[in-house]
Formats: structure tokens, C-alpha cells, sequence
């Protein structure tokens, strides 16, 4: 039942309503005169949407190209998977008695085209059999179906109706030019399409997939054991795929096909090609638990979906080690990875900003797909190391008469490029600074004393200070006052060195604790 | 044979006879002749797990602790990618010290029954400053008789907290790229994180572990010296306490490490008529150490090429307790 223009219409009728002569589209007022004690429900679209979803994703089973077709269908790419079923035929009828067992009421054809293919379920299957169709004899085939079954709009096939042509087959000798001047493009191309004519792919639910592996249990499985070998033996098939094509595998998806026609996956990606079957089998291992495997699972499939070229690799004896040395640190980053979760690996990189926060920045490993620069591999060709590059791109402003009383104790101006050359950094930087209390004397000093974390700290001695302002070609520029942050290095009585700022340049500046030294 | 060396070479192989991995992997030597005395094997020993401590408010933040660590690993991984480089260099070191190390290093190979090497000692290039002279001495071999270079020095650094800082490090001469920091929520996840890095081993190109961690199970704490002793990583664990009462129930705990430091920030060694920042200073003390002799020193901070050396004496500095080798009481643990 839906809801349309304030009206009340069925949407899908059960086959004892359609017996006592309800149909879709019908008002709900007028199907109850028919059928008092009729039972409406409101229809849920998208929920039929995600089930016909689900549906496509089980398909998978069958081939790696389904698709969800319209609202009512789905569509399975089957060409070269027929044979291993033993044939289109018993591919058919394995997929009936399984939708069969679901609870699903289907009409299936298989047929050359897709076009066919949809005429034929629609039209010519019934519920009890399949409808094939020789890619030879599609036009026969077709020929006795209604004009409907070639996926036209309503208004066109009112129109083919009304100039009396009401079967497929009687479209056949029609000149091409008139057809298309009459009724449009479509109808011509519909039928070049459903006669293999014209090419019309499929798009599949997912991605192809490079290489895929399935393995089907003669009864359903739910053991975490079980699981664990049947992971272990596709990782295995694969492996043995991927190493006779000379790929390694980036991207996988290991779906597990449930009785009840649910699918779950584990979706995991690796920091470097791999085919170690040992080491895919451990990465899934690692997530077999977030599997919930239902009343049991019938099917598995391993699917690699994206590949890089990997060198065929001289397989040490066991425990030599040359397997480690090839892959270098991308088994560990993998493992890691999967226990410790998305976003938890992370490499220093390098940025082109004096804003100190920006300069070194925490760049996630694997995230975007980019490949993970391995450390230490090739850490030794890079000519120019980090410690050169950002420090000598902050931009430091010296200020000459912002120092306080030039003989004051305990306090200096270094110039730029003195002794060091750069000014010095710390070793832990607090994202984002943490506000303290600072006591001074006069705004432009550094404070004399100050509270960070409840503990007060007497500064000694301090150097600066080092102005860094805001970055104005940046976009989020705000060009404020308070953006200007002049740092200060300063020591406390025990000898611990921190890292102070005082943003703005007001008579009430705010007081940062930005980092500490070593 | 001068007796000195006779009695080195002995205490070598007694060394030898009551733990044989002890420095199965070699040892990294720090550069300064007074720490390096007070080590077994003169230097820091490769492959084992050793134990940092940060000391008053800074058993929070640990940055003097990371700062020490990043001068040993600047250290260790510039001592790996020099030895790749094929071309032989002159003998740099000084002439009083090299039989010395020959000596021991032949006599622990004898013992082994290994072909004694005629050139044992690496040669490396001297302190810039001169204050000694860099011997990265990687004695040993791989367990499983590889040679441990091949593109070594990634660094697994495990924390809670990402708050090591790319330039802060290299200031103490750890090239941040070589960086690969793994994030954990818990003590659990890091120690397991630690691990799992150390049985990678050095053939996956990690030339060192570093975990900071809150509390230490004993159990944990052996088997990450396990693993680094089978695999020939060398991990660091810098203790991180939230609070004093954590801080004072771990800080006497027994340890399976090796050695166990500690590494307080001192006042800075002003510089006459510049009253700022002068020269930072570190108390450095090695609390306890397998074999060796527990001692403390003052010295200045990992420099850029993380070498530490001794603080010059200086009249204004303020005076602090001292212990040298000589002076210090003589406990073994281990």
C-alpha cells in the first residue's frame, strides 16, 4: 500500500488477492469493496531496496557481477560460470531451490542478452521453471512476448498499442527509420539491445575484482574454527592465483554467505602487495570475530581487488628469514594495523610551514589507498632529511626592541643565526598548547613565574622571543592580532625547559604552554 | 700482553660464561669513555630491551627520556647506514683504545669457536666536538648468521599520546622520517604492539622499538627481552606516569631490562656575560644494569648527531652530587 496524492494505493498484492482480482495501483478503497477483510500494510521502499540489495550481494555466489535491477530484479552476469555448476541449467535450478528455501517467490531466465534475459523472466518464466533462451534463438524466443517486456516507458507502449503492435515479433519487420520516427529512439534501440545488436554492460554491485575464490560447504558452517581453515584454504587458492600472475594483493574482501541470504565481509588492505598466504590468513584471522556467522555459512569468497605487480620472490627454506627481508616492514604495519584500527599508524612527515603545529604533521599510514613510505627503506637516498627542511623554512622574526630592561638577569636575545643557527625545538609538542597562568612584568618579557597543570613553575632563565605569525596565505586566515604568537624557550629553577607563547599583542595576552625540551 | 688487556678479555669471557646472549648482538658504545666503562661490553648492548626514566615532573612528559632515546637511535641507525657504505674507511680511533676492543672481541669469538675476524671494530668518524670517538661496534652477527644491514633504521615508536615532536627529534638527531608511530589506547595494546615489532627482527629493516608505557607487568617486561634477544632489535622502554601514585608505585618495580636510566633535565651551563639558555644539561644515571656497575654522570644533551658528552666542570655551575665509576658503590645486579 502507498501513499500518493493523498491516496491510498496498493502497491503489491499477494497471490490470493491477485485471485480475487486486486492489482497494483488499485485504490485501497476500491480493493477493500472487493476484499472486506483485506490486510494492508504501509510498503516500505527503501527497506525492499536494501533486501533486493542484500539479494544482489548473495547472488554473488553465482557470479562476481550482480546488480540490483529496478525495483523487483536482480541481475547476474553468468557468462563463463555456467560450467561450474554443471551447466546453465543446473546453475538455474540451484539457484531456485536455494531462493526456494529463502522463502522467495522467483521467476528466472537466463538468456544472451540482458535485455532478453529481462523480457524472458518477466514475461515467459513461470514460477515453477526457468526460461533459457540460446543466444541463437533470442528472437524466437522473444517474438511472442508483449511489447512491455522490452523495457519501455508506458507512453510509448500505449502508442505501439494503439498502431496494433502488441508482440515483440511483430516489431521485426518494421522499417528501423519509421519505427524511430514514430515512438523515438527507444523502442529501436530496446530491441537491438534484447537482440544483441547493441552492447549493454553491466554495472556491478561491486567492483570486478581481479582474482576471486569461492568455497561452498556441503553443510553450513558457524564453528569459529571451521571458519578459520576455510579463511586459511581460500587465502591459500588465492595466493596460489595471485603468485602465477606475478600480482600481489592490496585490497581484499572475504564475504561470507549466510543460509538466510545475509552477507557479511571483512574488507581489509595491506600496506604492500602481498601473496603470503600465512600472512593474509593471519590478517583475517585477526578479524574473524566481528564475524556473526547466523544460523551457519554456506559460502565464502575471497575476492582481491586490487593487485600491484610483485616480483616472483626466491622463497627462503623455513626460518631463514628471506621472506622478511623482502617485505620489510609491511606485514608488521598490516598486523598492526588491524589490532590497533584505522588511523592508530602514522609517519612523521615533513611540512613547508613555520606554524609549529603544521610542520610536522602525523600522516596516516595507508589512508586514501596511497602507499605507506616504508622508513628506513630508502631513508639513506633521501638527500635532504627533515631536521634541514622545516626548521629552515619557519620564517622567525627576531624582534630587536621588544626585549624588556637589556641588563635584566636571567633572560637573553639570541639573534637570528647565533651559535645553533635554527632555533631549537622540543621533543613533545602538546596538540592543541595547553593555557597556563603566567605572571610578568611587563607584556612584551617572558612570564617570571607561571602554573602548568596546577604546578607553578619559577622560570630561571629564557630565550626569545621567536615571533611566528599567522600563515595570511592560508585560507583560514583570520588576519587577527591574536594570531601572532611570540614563543618563548624558558627553564624552570629544576632545569625542566618548556616551550611558552603568548598569543596576541594586547595588555591581556593569553599565555600557552606549547611543548617540552629535552 | 699488557695486563690490563689479559683482565679485560677475562672478565669478556667470564661475561660470556654466565649469560652468553648478553651481547650476542654487539653493543653500541656512547662515545664517552666514562660511560662506556661502566657498561659491559663498553657500550649500550644491542638487541636487549633497556628502561628509561624521566625523574620529577617529567616522569609525565618523558621529553628528556625521548630525547636521550632519539640521540641513542640517531646513533644506532647512522651506525648501520655507515657500515652499508662499502668503501673502507681509514682507522679513525685512537691508538690506546683499539687493541684494547680487539682484543675482547677476538677472545669472545675464540670462545665461541668462531673464525676469529682480524678487523672486529667498525670504524667510524670521530665526536665532531673531539671529546671521543664514535665505535659503532657490532660485534655479533644475526642469530641466524645474517649481517644485520640491508636497509635498517625504521623505528617502531609505540605511545597513547602522539606528541613526540618531527622537529624536536631530529634535534637530538633522530631523522623523524625514519618514524613509524603507532598509536594504542592501552598498556596492553603497546606492549603487544612492542612485540610484535621486535619479532619482525632487524631483516624487516627495524633497527629499533620504542614503547612508553605506564605499568610494567614483570611478564611483559621478560618477554620483550626475549624477543629483542632473538631477533637483535633493540627496544626502549620510556616509563610515562600519569600521576605521583603511579609514578611511586612502578618506579621501584624489578625489571626484566637490561639496563634501566634515568634522565633528569639540569639547569643549563651558562655561558659567561649571556645570561639565556646555555648548553642543556641532563643528569644521566644508570640505575641498574645486568653486569655492569650502576653510576650517574652530568652530561649535555643529545647534540645533532645524538652524541652526548661530559658537562665541562664550570665554577658558576651549581654544585651537584657527583658519582663516577670509582666513587660509586659497588652493587651488581643481574
Amino acid at each position: 500500500m502507498i501513499a500518493i496524492g493523498g491516496r491510498r494505493l496498493l502497491a503489491a498484492v499477494n497471490p490470493a488477492a491477485c485471485a480475487a482480482g486486486l492489482a497494483p495501483g488499485m485504490p485501497l478503497a476500491d480493493a477493500l469493496s472487493f476484499l472486506p477483510g483485506l490486510a494492508a500494510v504501509p510498503a516500505e521502499p527503501a527497506a525492499d531496496a536494501a533486501a533486493l540489495l542484500r539479494l544482489a550481494e548473495w547472488c554473488g555466489r553465482y557470479s562476481p557481477w550482480t546488480a540490483p535491477d529496478g525495483t523487483d530484479g536482480v541481475k547476474i552476469e553468468i557468462t563463463g560460470c555456467g560450467h561450474l555448476w554443471g551447466g546453465e541449467a543446473a546453475l538455474a535450478a540451484d539457484l531456485a531451490s536455494r531462493l526456494g528455501r529463502q522463502g522467495l517467490t522467483h521467476r528466472i531466465a537466463i538468456a544472451g542478452t540482458l535485455g532478453a534475459a529481462w523480457a524472458l523472466a518477466r514475461f515467459a518464466a513461470r514460477s515453477g521453471g526457468p526460461a533459457f533462451a540460446h543466444p541463437d534463438d533470442t528472437s524466437e524466443a522473444l517474438a511472442p512476448l508483449p511489447v512491455e517486456a522490452l523495457r519501455l516507458d508506458p507512453p510509448t507502449v500505449a502508442g505501439l498499442r494503439r498502431v496494433g503492435l502488441r508482440r515483440i515479433g511483430e516489431l521485426y519487420p518494421m522499417p528501423r527509420a519509421a519505427l524511430g520516427r514514430r515512438f523515438g529512439a527507444s523502442v529501436a534501440q530496446r530491441l537491438d539491445q534484447a537482440l544483441d545488436r547493441l552492447p549493454e554492460p553491466l554495472s556491478p554491485l561491486e567492483p570486478a575484482p581481479t582474482r576471486r575464490v569461492r568455497l561452498s560447504f556441503a553443510e553450513p558452517i558457524s564453528e569459529p574454527a571451521d571458519l578459520a581453515r576455510a579463511a586459511n584454504r581460500l587465502t591459500e587458492n588465492l595466493a596460489h592465483w595471485l603468485a602465477r600472475e606475478g600480482v600481489g594483493a592490496r585490497r581484499l574482501d572475504l564475504a561470507f554467505l549466510r543460509v538466510d541470504g545475509q552477507v557479511e565481509h571483512i574488507r581489509l588492505g595491506t600496506a604492500r602487495a602481498s601473496r603470503d598466504a600465512g600472512h593474509l590468513a593471519a590478517l583475517f584471522a585477526a578479524r574473524l570475530e566481528t564475524i556473526d556467522p547466523g544460523l551457519g555459512v554456506e559460502d565464502m569468497i575471497l575476492a582481491a581487488y586490487r593487485v600491484e605487480p610483485l616480483a616472483i620472490e626466491q622463497t627462503g627454506l623455513a626460518g631463514t628469514g628471506v621472506d622478511t627481508a623482502e617485505a620489510g616492514l609491511a606485514p608488521l604495519i598490516d598486523r598492526l594495523g588491524i589490532r590497533l584500527g584505522p588511523g592508530a599508524l602514522s609517519c612523521l612527515e615533513a611540512r613547508a610551514s613555520h606554524i609549529p603545529e603544521r610542520a610536522s604533521v602525523n600522516a596516516v599510514i595507508g589512508e586514501d589507498g596511497k602507499t605507506p613510505i616504508i622508513p628506513g627503506r630508502g631513508a639513506a637516498a633521501n638527500p635532504e632529511p627533515m631536521n634541514t627542511g622545516s626548521a629552515d623554512l619557519a620564517r622567525r622574526v627576531f624582534l630587536g626592541s621588544g626585549l624588556g630592561p637589556a641588563g635584566r638577569p636571567g633572560m637573553t636575545k639570541k639573534k637570528a643565526g647565533a651559535s645553533t643557527g635554527k632555533a631549537p625545538r622540543p621533543v613533545r609538542l602538546f596538540r592543541p598548547p595547553e593555557p597556563i597562568e603566567a605572571m610578568f612584568v611587563v607584556p612584551d618579557d617572558p612570564p617570571f613565574r607561571f602554573t602548568w597543570r596546577r604546578r607553578s613553575h619559577a622560570v630561571a632563565r629564557a630565550d626569545g622571543p621567536e615571533r611566528i605569525a599567522e600563515e595570511w596565505w592560508q585560507p583560514d586566515a583570520t588576519g587577527a592580532a591574536a594570531a601572532v604568537r611570540d614563543y618563548y624557550r624558558v627553564e624552570d629553577a629544576e632545569g625542566r625547559r618548556f616551550w611558552l607563547f603568548r598569543a596576541g599583542l594586547g595588555e591581556q595576552p593569553h599565555w600557552f604552554l606549547h611543548g617540552v625540551f629535552a | 700482553m699488557p695486563p690490563l688487556l689479559t683482565l679485560d678479555a677475562l672478565r669478556d669471557q667470564v661475561r660470556h660464561i654466565e649469560n652468553p646472549q648478553m651481547t650476542r648482538h654487539g653493543v653500541l658504545p656512547f662515545g664517552v669513555e666514562a660511560i662506556d666503562r661502566a657498561l659491559p661490553g663498553g657500550g649500550l648492548a644491542l638487541g636487549a630491551l633497556h628502561e628509561i626514566l624521566g625523574a620529577g615532573g617529567d616522569e609525565e612528559d618523558g621529553a628528556a627520556a625521548a630525547g636521550f632515546t632519539a640521540g641513542i637511535l640517531a646513533r644506532l641507525t647512522n651506525s648501520l647506514e655507515s657500515r652499508i657504505s662499502p668503501q673502507p674507511s681509514p682507522r679513525l680511533n685512537g691508538p690506546t683504545e683499539a687493541p684494547r676492543e680487539n682484543a675482547a672481541v677476538i677472545s669472545l669469538r675464540s670462545l665461541r669457536g668462531r673464525e676469529a675476524r682480524s678487523e672486529p671494530a667498525y670504524p667510524h668518524s670521530p665526536r665532531p666536538n673531539g671529546v671521543g670517538s664514535t665505535l659503532s661496534r657490532i660485534a655479533g652477527e644475526g642469530a641466524d648468521g645474517r649481517s644485520p644491514e640491508a636497509g635498517e633504521g625504521a623505528i617502531l615508536w609505540c605511545l597513547k599520546r602522539p606528541d613526540v615532536y618531527g622537529p624536536g627529534l631530529a634535534g637530538h638527531g633522530l631523522d623523524p622520517a625514519r618514524l613509524v608511530i603507532a598509536a594504542a589506547k592501552r598498556d596492553d595494546d603497546i606492549l603487544w604492539a612492542m612485540e610484535e615489532g621486535l619479532r619482525t627482527g632487524r631483516a624487516a629493516g627495524l633497527a629499533g622499538v620504542v614503547g612508553e608505557i605506564g605499568r610494567l607487568p614483570m611478564v611483559a617486561g621478560r618477554r620483550l627481552q626475549l624477543a629483542a634477544e632473538s631477533s637483535g632489535v633493540t627496544a626502549f622502554l620510556l616509563r610515562r606516569w600519569r600521576n605521583a601514585a603511579e609514578a611511586a608505585g612502578e618506579r621501584g618495580r624489578p625489571t626484566a631490562a637490561v639496563t634501566r636510566w634515568r634522565v633528569a633535565a639540569l639547569p643549563s651551563a651558562g655561558i659567561a656575560d649571556e645570561p639565556g639558555i646555555g648548553r642543556p644539561l641532563w643528569r644521566l644515571e644508570l640505575l641498574r644494569c645486568r653486569a655492569g656497575v650502576p653510576a650517574a654522570w652530568i652530561v649535555e644533551s643529545a647534540d645533532a648527531t645524538g652524541h652526548v658528552c661530559l658537562a665541562a666542570e664550570l665554577a658558576d655551575r651549581p654544585a651537584m652530587p657527583r658519582r663516577t665509576v670509582a666513587d660509586a658503590p659497588v652493587r651488581r645486579a643481574g
